[in-house]
């Protein structure tokens, strides 16, 4: 397997070849892809609000944003600009410390997040070893700061909506580890680049969509219900809660919680790219269509337009998921808290137990298709 | 253990179906989005209101006969009409006539009844004032005929959904050749034009 294309390696070339002493060029390095990494996801969700909009009045026969920007691309920034002048209101009595701490502790895991998402072999901000692992420890976290929120606000349903943020989260955790656990098991490694290694070589029919069907669709429900997407808006449940948690957020706080929805609800995507349908991987194997022409595959060419091809499958993949996530938006009617848990303890959690084991099982019997 | 069995049986048939029925529900989602918008971009867009369209009243002075049956087949009496008994000629004469449009339904019962048609529909519906006072019209704003839509430079007129021409709105899942219940106006339209010609020979 040809490792692609290696920024860090080029950039700290170049660092060096303009004279910046050796140990100082790998330092220079570290925080681009931070930066890199934060501005792709800010952009991200003004492309996926923008997107939100756009197909769901398509899915409502309505047109969506159209005078602001060419098809109203512009929209996202402008409601994000609106809730960056807004004023930024402490309701009375309210904790000012929780109040004020509660959409940090919402957002950070959540970008943080993005450190183990791969765009290519070697475009990912750091190859952790747990790396999977380390999404769901992060995304155990958010739940504590909806909690938060909800009860700092000293709102009625801003309590109610962050304690059923915290059933919801935790529920949905369970089957969502499990399921990603199943994966993990087939490629032996928590590391997200080895678990797209896996999947590669055969084009779309290596994916692990094949070989987790079951896996694939808990993954999805457990993610929509982690990202309070709205067959499990239940947290915010506007005909009941007003706004759930964000009920006495406004101004930046408030666009710090939408930013986080919508950048969690990527993060899904990607990662559901990422774990089911081999991440940078092309539905065709690039490395078999560039033996097919007979070009080195180290060629400098190649290399750049495999790594770039990776990212836009990798970004199309998440899209399409993030489209399909819309479309149930506008499917499915909200699910009752009870009907909820019930899903959650009495549906997913033994199907994706059952799942693991078989997937236990396939993987002793059948070593060579189930990662032996 | 067979009851077990039937049951997780049972159960594995409810989620299939459940699956099923969401998957029909996405269908349908996804259908809708390549139909054409519904939108009207409202002041640059008006739709054509149609035919029998109730809107804002329009009141003609002088054939008025101050007989007041549009105030008594009114439900809640709402016309004013202000008159004097001229006893040289032997004749109402009608002073003032307003109706209050912030109290009127529309139901154009009046319209209906009056003898002389001195009342009618007019096509306007954009009736939005920062007092409610303004909505009381006297005779001589009730005389006022609105701007049409089709010929106002500044709108483009859009025609109502019945009136688009056939297959551009059709719902999904009806039986083949469903239509709406009554006649399509071009029907109606095609019958009168059908009977004119006969007409036009008899005289």
């Amino acid at each position: 397997m040809n490792p692609g294309i290696d920024l860090q390696a080029s950039v700290i070339h170049v660092l060096t070849d303009l004279g910046v002493p050796e140990d100082l060029a790998p330092v220079l390095w570290v925080p681009l892809p931070l930066l890199l990494m934060l501005a792709a996801a800010t952009v991200g969700v003004l492309v996926a609000v923008w997107l939100e909009r756009k197909v769901s009045a398509a899915a409502q026969q309505r047109v969506g944003p159209e005078y602001i920007g060419p098809l109203g691309i512009l929209a996202p920034v402008a409601d994000g600009l609106k809730l960056i002048f807004k004023e930024d209101v402490i309701p009375a009595k309210a904790d000012p410390l929780l109040f004020t701490l509660g959409p940090a502790i919402v957002v950070i895991p959540v970008f943080l997040s993005y450190l183990v998402v791969p765009f290519g072999q070697k475009m990912v901000i750091t190859d952790l070893g747990i790396g999977i692992f380390f999404w769901i420890a992060l995304a155990s976290v958010v739940p504590i700061g909806l909690l938060m929120a909800g009860y700092a606000s000293n709102n009625k349903y801003a309590l109610l909506g962050g304690l059923r943020a915290a059933a919801q989260s935790i529920s949905y955790e369970i089957p969502l580890a499990l399921a990603v656990l199943a994966i993990v098991m087939m490629s032996n490694s928590l590391s997200t680049i080895d678990i797209v290694q896996q999947q590669s070589g055969y084009g779309i029919l290596g994916w692990n969509l094949w070989r987790q069907p079951v896996g694939l669709v808990i993954f999805w429900v457990a993610a929509l219900a982690e990202c309070e997407r709205l067959p499990f808006d239940l947290p915010e449940a506007e005909e009941e809660l007003v706004a759930g948690y964000q009920t006495e957020y406004t101004g930046m706080k408030f666009g710090l919680f939408y930013l986080g929805s919508y950048v969690n609800l990527i993060l899904s995507s990607l990662l559901f790219a990422v774990l089911y349908l081999g991440g940078w991987e092309s539905p065709v194997s690039v490395s078999w269509l560039v033996g097919l022409v007979g070009v080195p595959e180290n060629t400098p060419w190649v290399e750049v337009i495999t790594a770039s091809l990776g990212v836009v499958m990798t970004l199309f993949k998440a899209y399409l998921l993030l489209f399909l996530a819309i479309l149930l938006r506008w499917t499915v009617p909200r699910v009752r808290i009870d009907q909820l848990l019930d899903l959650g303890w009495k549906f997913l959690l033994p199907v994706s137990l059952v799942n693991l084991l078989a997937t236990a099982a396939l993987k002793l019997a059948f070593p060579v298709a189930f990662g032996g | 253990m067979l009851k077990f069995l039937r049951q997780a049986k049972d159960y594995a048939q409810e989620a299939v179906q459940a699956a099923r029925y969401i998957g029909q529900g996405l269908a349908v989602t996804f259908d809708h989005m390549q139909r054409r918008p519904i939108t009207v971009q409202y002041p640059y867009e008006k739709l054509i209101p149609s035919e029998r369209w109730r809107g804002r009243i329009h009141f003609e002075f002088d054939k008025c006969i101050s007989c007041e049956v549009c105030v008594r087949v009114c439900p809640i009496n709402l016309p004013v009409v202000d008159w004097e008994y001229n006893k040289e000629v032997k004749k109402k004469e009608l002073k003032h006539y307003s109706i209050d449009f912030g109290v009127c339904i529309f139901c154009g019962n009046c319209v209906e009844y009056c003898p002389t048609n001195c009342l009618s529909m007019t096509e306007e519906y954009e009736m939005a004032v920062y007092d409610r006072h303004e909505l009381n019209y006297d005779g001589v704003a009730l005389g006022r005929l609105p701007y049409k839509v089709t010929a106002d430079p500044m709108v483009t007129p859009l025609r109502e959904l019945a009136y688009l021409p056939a297959g551009v709105l059709d719902p999904h899942n009806l039986p083949p050749g469903s239509t709406r219940a009554g006649q399509q106006p071009e029907e109606i339209v095609a019958q009168h034009q059908a009977q004119k010609p006969s007409k036009e020979i008899n005289q």
